[in-house]
């Protein structure tokens, strides 16, 4: 299929279908958790709850922002959600009694297979990549 | 949970991901057989459900609502990636459904654990 000749391509197809099918799994599977928790038990580990439903937010602007087209905006939260890991999964060590209930970040993601690290990286490395093409 | 079926589940789960990734690297369309494959894992599942609503509610522990909606979550996730999946004209229409295999077995074995921990007790 000659590059040139094709309309220009969905952000959200190709690779970025992939990526925008584990957004969602996310965003569903975060905010899920974190409804149940806060709606059960907040005050045992407010900060984790708390990062938890900030996760799932983040997770859905970016399924949301590629199956719209919105490539600046998928940037951003993806960015963002890549800085969140970072400091979380860092904090998480750092100061583990803020923590005594995991959130989808803490320890770097290590409860969800460090999935949520390796997640805004493919997602930075395909929003660059389509954004140079 | 009956412990070879939840085990069926598992290896038809990893196995039609397999598959489905092989044919992504092969740049393969979504096809009929992609679908014949997804059919068998929702069947498996289906029985999973259908096993877990005959003995759940017997057992002990609570704990059962998550159960429950773990399991719902997770025969949708496989349809919902293949129509997801079917209309893009890429190798990664097949290579997103091959990721909800991965997906489903991830989830599985959440609700073993929810099994083994908060239900079986």
């Amino acid at each position: 299929m000659s590059e040139t000749e094709a309309a220009p391509r969905a952000l959200a197809a190709g690779f970025g279908r992939l990526i925008v099918l584990v957004y969602v799994v996310f965003a569903v599977s975060a905010g899920a958790r974190a409804l149940f928790q806060v709606a059960t038990k907040f005050g045992e580990a407010p900060v984790s709850f708390t990062l938890s439903a900030i996760a799932a937010l983040i997770y859905l602007v970016a399924a949301i922002a590629i199956i719209r087209g919105a490539g600046g905006l998928a940037l951003l939260a993806v960015g963002v959600e890549l800085a969140g890991v970072v400091a979380v999964g860092a904090l998480s060590f750092a100061v583990p009694h803020w923590f005594p209930e995991p959130s989808v970040w803490s320890h770097f993601g290590s409860g969800y297979g460090y999935v949520p690290l390796v997640l805004p990286v493919a997602g930075l490395a395909y929003l660059l990549k389509r954004r140079k093409a | 949970m009956i412990d070879w079926l939840y085990l069926a589940v598992q290896a038809a789960a990893l196995a039609m991901s397999a598959w489905f990734f092989v044919d992504t690297a092969r740049s393969q369309l979504v096809a009929r057989r992609h679908f014949v494959g997804v059919a068998v894992l929702e069947l498996l599942l289906l029985v999973q459900l259908a096993v877990s609503v005959a003995i759940v509610p017997g057992e002990a522990g609570g704990g059962k609502a998550l159960f429950f909606s773990y399991l719902v979550t997770t025969i949708l996730v496989p349809v919902a990636a293949s129509f997801w999946g079917s209309i893009d004209r890429s190798r990664w229409g097949i290579g997103t459904v091959a990721a909800s295999g991965l997906i489903v077995a991830a989830l599985m074995l959440r609700i073993h654990q929810i099994w083994e921990l908060q239900i079986h007790v």
